[in-house]
């Protein structure tokens, strides 16, 4: 990722994306289709059913892009830590968090409260309870000396806990471990009655994006994240203010990851209320989506978009009898592929280079 | 055993670092390949050691066409080769390193291997602790376990690349003794690459010269040493006499009082010391003996436990590496390239991140500035060069080129380490022109000549003791030599 030939360097990696990209989907959708085979079922009937069952109406089409913006903004805040070398496995928890403090203020909510402050105030929350979950985390690494994956997972298995906690104490309703569904102005405004789409959701996911773009292609702080993320030492000596940056960057992670959360409690594909394992693997998503793209941040929406569509299309998979986690296997599998052929591909420039 | 090169080439891009290079290596004797940095000398012991294959050419062992992909695959073939920085696992034992890559069964031999490398130490007369962690060891001590760990490997030739760089005068005088045993009584072929002339004088029986990555002479020791320079750099190098030090009015830049410094090794007790704008103070001393702990301390990376340190008239004592850096300390790291700059990032990226511009990045005005860098600190290397692709000389080019341009007071840690003679010069030339503006300069530098000629001041260390020399030129530099060994 070269800056100073930015042009350029675009064209070559969209070229170099397609060359791991594609075969490492060709893989992958052969491998499928042999599941497919094995189990009695036409892999060619599914793919038109999952296709159909993605982008067949406008309905579907919305709800894959309501559904691709939490990821999105997982995978924002992520761009920020891989760059400067932190491994933030606890978004996880800081999604969780976020939709706790956003369900803090969205079940206060009555009939008659104004949307205009109320959506502010839960969004607001989201982004605090995200990061000061973040900056634990990075406060056990840079205080504690402890490693920021392992204090992360732990952290994320506490959310969970106070979730629960959460659910069948204090705010549970009724007999399920659940909060009451919120009313309606404390959810996010869809643009029609009958679609899911929801033009401030829309638009939060993107400034997050945005921003994170900008600072990482723009600016000097971006600059001090990326020679952080080679070589943390050096970038130290040479005036880097480490520590700081390593705060900074945990805790906007832990912004957006809190804006993921509060869109899955209160956008319009949510259920609009909190329920146990709220963020269901969202934060792992996008680690997967930051490791495809190579942490290289254009390609961040599209393959975003494009894990949204499977568990949408996946469901539509029922109907013929085949069970939707069969997407999840795709996802993963996809990941995997990508990741091989990316290391194919160093290794074989890398012999070519010699020979 | 006998090694034979034969047009060996190996281009990168438009560079022909190495270009049809031929010579012939016997056993039981000590060659030096010499050259300045990037004549090429790397790139061949390279090729020569199964790091990467030539372009074109062929390596003949006793005669036999060899070729090989690997070092583990040239260590077969008993080519076993030393590098700079020593290539072990810091966090592991002596023992352990000793036995990684060692073939063989499920269950590692640590008894019969622990005996073997008590023996080979002994043999050459290294004092290897097998339990030692090699994160506490010296970097002549760590030399010392990988020449040991490739002889048990059965390497008949060995090639050292700059051996001699951060070792102390004893050590040196170990390891060249071994060297000179395992080759004339031993029968094996020693490869050493060096730019240090006075290394290859006292070593070597043939010296092998590159020049612009050919063979411009094999000449047999001794040879007259401006002789040698001429080969090495194409032309004679002629001595410039250095300006003495003219105390000013009393500008008082460090003052550091009773410091006592922590170390993994020798603690560093009780040092005081007042600096000058302008002065020029070198400290001499054997690895680890505390003068690098001193350095850090001055730079604020490393905390006392007892005493002060002033910057000028600010009492800096708790004041952090950036904090102090604002008051116009630098600090040079020795490991470019591990501490010093970032592997990854252009030398545009460099300058833009140590620009103390705001909060956007002018890429259009870092690109120039850039390239009034390179033209000024004449670094070999494009705006956008990966750092990692300049050679040694231009890397620590850059890296002074980094430094802010106006200081008080620049700490040096080694700054002319793996630099050949006449980058070392250019080298002092930038210092020595800080310096005229007012910027005192603190050093260290393992070689005696280069303290001797540098500084206004010496500081020689031992066993966490300093001790000042007021006139350098009133002190030879066997006296020096002594002193550091603690005479």
């Amino acid at each position: 990722m070269d800056v100073v030939r930015r042009s350029d360097n675009r064209f070559t990696g969209l070229i170099r994306l397609a060359v791991t990209l594609g075969p490492a989907l060709l893989i992958v959708v052969v491998a499928l289709a042999l599941i497919l085979l094995a189990i009695n079922k036409d892999p060619v009937t599914a793919v038109l059913q999952f296709i159909d069952g993605a982008l067949g109406t406008d309905q579907r089409r919305s709800d894959v892009l309501m559904i691709a913006l939490p990821v999105l903004l997982c995978s924002s805040g992520l761009l920020l830590t891989f760059t400067a070398g932190l491994w933030n496995i606890g978004i996880e928890g800081q999604v969780a968090m976020g939709a706790i403090f956003a369900t803090g203020i969205a079940r206060l909510v009555t009939v008659n409260t104004s949307s205009w402050l109320a959506i502010p105030a839960e969004l607001a929350l989201a982004m605090l309870g995200g990061a000061l979950w973040a900056l634990l985390a990075a406060l056990l690494k840079t205080r504690g000396n402890v490693n920021e994956i392992f204090g992360g997972v732990a952290l994320n298995f506490i959310a969970g806990n106070i979730l629960l906690f959460l659910l069948n104490g204090p705010w549970q309703a009724g007999n399920y471990p659940q909060t009451a569904p919120f009313e309606a102005p404390a959810l996010l405004p869809r643009l029609t009655p009958s679609l899911s789409l929801s033009l401030p959701a829309l638009a939060i996911a993107a400034t997050g994006f945005l921003a994170v773009f900008f600072i990482l292609r723009g600016t000097h702080w971006g600059l001090q994240l990326r020679a952080m993320g080679r070589n943390a030492r050096s970038a130290f000596m040479l005036g880097v203010r480490t520590e700081r940056n390593m705060l900074l960057s945990m805790a906007l992670c832990g912004m957006l990851a809190g804006l993921a959360g509060a869109l899955l409690v209160i956008s319009p594909i949510s259920r609009g209320k909190l329920v146990p394992n709220i963020s269901g693997g969202l934060g792992f998503l996008g680690v997967l989506v930051v490791l495809l793209v190579n942490v290289l941040p254009t390609w961040v929406p599209f393959v975003a978009l494009f894990f949204a569509i499977i568990p949408i299309g996946t469901l539509k998979l029922q109907n013929l009898g085949i069970d939707p986690s069969l997407g999840n296997v795709f996802q993963s599998a996809l990941v995997l592929a990508v990741l091989l052929a990316n290391g194919f591909r160093t290794r074989l420039s890398r012999t070519s280079r010699e020979s | 055993m006998r090694v034979e090169l034969d047009q060996i080439t190996k281009i990168f891009g438009k560079l022909r670092a190495n270009n049809a290079i031929s010579m012939t290596l016997e056993g039981g004797r000590i060659y030096a390949i010499l050259g300045e940095n990037g004549a090429g000398k790397s790139t061949l012991m390279k090729i020569l050691s199964g790091y990467q294959p030539p372009d074109s050419g062929r390596i003949l062992l006793d005669g036999t066409p060899v070729s090989f992909s690997t070092p583990a695959d040239a260590l077969n073939f008993g080519i076993g080769m030393l590098h700079q920085d020593p290539l072990d696992v810091p966090s592991l034992t002596v023992l352990e390193n000793f036995m990684l890559g060692e073939p063989g069964g499920l269950l590692p031999r640590r008894k019969a291997a622990r005996e073997t490398l008590i023996a080979f130490a002994e043999r050459f007369g290294f004092t290897l602790r097998p339990d030692a962690y090699v994160d506490g060891l010296t970097i002549g001590e760590r030399q010392q376990l990988e020449i040991v760990r490739l002889l048990s490997r059965g390497a008949q030739v060995l090639i050292l690349d700059e051996p001699t760089t951060g070792i102390s005068a004893d050590q040196k005088a170990a390891l060249f003794g071994s060297l000179q045993r395992l080759a004339h009584t031993g029968g094996l072929t020693v490869i050493l690459v060096s730019h240090k002339l006075e290394d290859v004088e006292v070593l070597c029986d043939e010296v092998v010269v590159l020049r612009q990555g050919q063979v411009v002479g094999q000449v047999m020791m001794p040879y007259p040493t401006d002789q040698l320079v001429t080969l090495m750099f194409g032309k004679a190098l002629d001595r410039t006499p250095r300006q003495p030090f003219e105390r000013q009015a009393q500008t008082k830049v460090l003052h550091v009082k009773a410091l006592t410094v922590p170390d993994s090794r020798v603690a560093l007790v009780d040092i005081s010391l007042e600096v000058e704008a302008g002065e020029v103070i070198g400290m001499a001393g054997l690895d680890g003996s505390g003068q690098n702990a001193f350095l850090r301390a001055c730079a604020g990376l490393q905390f006392g436990t007892a005493g002060e340190i002033r910057l000028a008239d600010t009492d800096v004592t708790r004041w952090n590496y950036h904090d102090r850096a604002q008051l116009g300390v630098a600090y040079a790291p020795a490991g470019r390239l591990e501490e010093g700059l970032v592997t990854g990032l252009t030398l545009t990226e460099h300058v833009a991140l140590t620009s103390p511009a705001g909060r956007r990045v002018n890429w259009k005005t870092a690109t120039q500035e850039t390239k009034a860098r390179i033209a000024h600190y004449s670094i070999r290397g494009q705006p956008d060069s990966q750092i990692e692709t300049l050679s040694g000389g231009n890397q620590q080019r850059t890296l002074l080129s980094l430094l802010p341009s106006t200081l008080k007071l620049l700490l040096l840690e080694n700054p002319t380490r793996g630099l050949d003679v006449e980058s070392a010069r250019w080298v002092w030339q930038q210092l020595l022109e800080r310096r005229a503006t007012g910027t005192a300069i603190l050093f260290t530098s393992p070689d005696l000549d280069e303290i001797v000629e540098y500084s206004d001041r010496i500081i020689v260390f031992f066993g966490g003791k300093a001790r000042m020399l007021n006139d350098p030129s009133q002190t030879s530099l066997t006296e020096l030599g002594q002193m550091i060994g603690g005479k």
